[in-house]
């Protein structure tokens, strides 16, 4: 369909832009687009009605960054202080640095123990576990776990008590009990393992005078 | 038409308003003011609005200008936001444009036949578009003045290209009507 409407506003195209804007218009934008930084080098050359809003607006600018970073640090500041004013009373929270307050000798004591019980550990982890019978293995695990849950509860009492000494002991105790259930264990093991050489060194023999 | 040398020659300008050079964006300000002015006056149809959308405009266009990329002539890009922005400004006077417009759709005549004698006057053609209501006026200033096609009006007013077209025939129609009114040549 031809258009004779359009054809006559592409020929006319020109005459159709009659209005023009203020002349003021062109100030008007030019303020607006100089107010922000263009060029670094060139801040210190504005005249000095530019030069004072710019740096009119650097000073809003640091002050606002200024009261954001006070109320920043006023915050984290507020947020620690509830959060140790809690952990007087949930003592997982801060379970750490108050035992080293309490009793420091304890990280030691606890650092020679825990490495004591990993080698045994090691240790019985090279023999075979179903020599012993599943039933005294699971006896000894529960035992472990049993002396595991009564250590957690002694290191909470050692931060409520006045009595650490005692406390200590107690814990002490407690690790040296695990590390002779170990040896107990290791012990059983080492016994089994001989009468195992014992019979296997025996039993060929037997069998020969069988046949 | 010239676009392509116009780019050319728009393109050292263009660069030197990227580093901030106020008297390369005064002279990109004196080569598409007025021709963007009209636009935004067209889409407006009140002076003062079209004022303030084109200083929006030239402003936001220098600013964003490192995301103007050459791949479109400086002036359709800048053109692009004023479009948009006077738009938005007639979008914010007016709650809704399509639908107002189908209201006056039904008021349009049908037989208003096209008098191949009748000879134009451009005057009379600039007086009737400004009196056709908004959604009539902007759909037929994008499709006859500014040059876009019912595809790219339908994009720039979320409408879809079928719709521009039938808008664009009633607002024509509509045209033909005010103009063949007996006291609109006066």
């Amino acid at each position: 369909m031809k258009d004779r409407l359009k054809d006559f506003v592409g020929e006319h195209r020109d005459d159709f832009d009659v209005y023009e804007p203020r002349p003021e218009l062109w100030q008007e934008i030019c303020q607006e687009i100089s107010a922000k930084p263009k060029e670094t080098t060139k801040v210190i050359k504005f005249s000095f009605g530019e030069s004072f809003s710019f740096s009119g607006n650097m000073a809003f600018m640091r002050v606002a960054a200024a009261i954001l970073l006070l109320i920043g640090c006023g915050l984290t500041l507020w947020v620690t202080k509830e959060r140790t004013a809690e952990g007087n009373y949930t003592i997982a929270a801060v379970n750490q640095p108050a035992i080293n307050k309490i009793a420091p000798e304890l990280v030691e004591v606890e650092a020679y123990y825990t490495s004591q019980l990993k080698d045994k550990r090691e240790e019985l982890s090279e023999y075979d576990m179903k020599v012993l019978g599943l039933d005294e293995k699971r006896d000894i695990d529960r035992e472990i776990a049993r002396l595991d849950s009564s250590y957690i509860q002694l290191k909470q009492q050692l931060l409520t008590s006045p009595n650490s000494d005692k406390v200590m002991n107690a814990m002490i105790q407690n690790l040296q009990l695990r590390i002779e259930v170990l040896n107990r264990q290791l012990e059983v093991l080492q016994k089994i393992e001989k009468l195992q050489k014992q019979t296997t060194t025996e039993e060929p023999l037997s069998n020969e005078t069988n046949v | 038409m010239e676009t392509s040398t116009y780019q050319d020659v728009n393109q050292h300008i263009v660069e030197r308003c990227k580093g901030g050079d106020n008297r390369a964006q005064y002279e990109l300000y004196k080569l598409y003011s007025k021709a963007m002015f009209n636009v935004s006056m067209r889409i407006i149809n009140d002076y003062a609005e079209a004022e303030d959308v084109l200083q929006e405009a030239f402003i936001s266009a220098f600013k964003n200008l490192h995301a103007y990329k050459s791949e479109a002539s400086f002036g359709s890009w800048l053109k692009k936001i004023v479009v948009n922005a006077s738009i938005n400004a007639i979008r914010k006077r007016r709650a809704e444009l399509v639908p107002m417009d189908e209201r006056v759709a039904a008021e349009v005549a049908d037989d208003i036949t096209e008098d191949n004698d009748t000879e134009w006057q451009v005057e009379n053609v600039r007086r009737a578009i400004q009196r056709l209501p908004d959604g009539y006026r902007v759909v037929l200033s994008l499709y006859l003045l500014e040059g876009y096609d019912h595809a790219e009006i339908g994009e720039i007013l979320n409408v879809s290209e079928s719709t521009s077209k039938s808008q664009y025939s009633r607002a024509r129609k509509k045209l033909l009507e005010i103009m063949s009114a007996p006291h609109f040549a006066a």
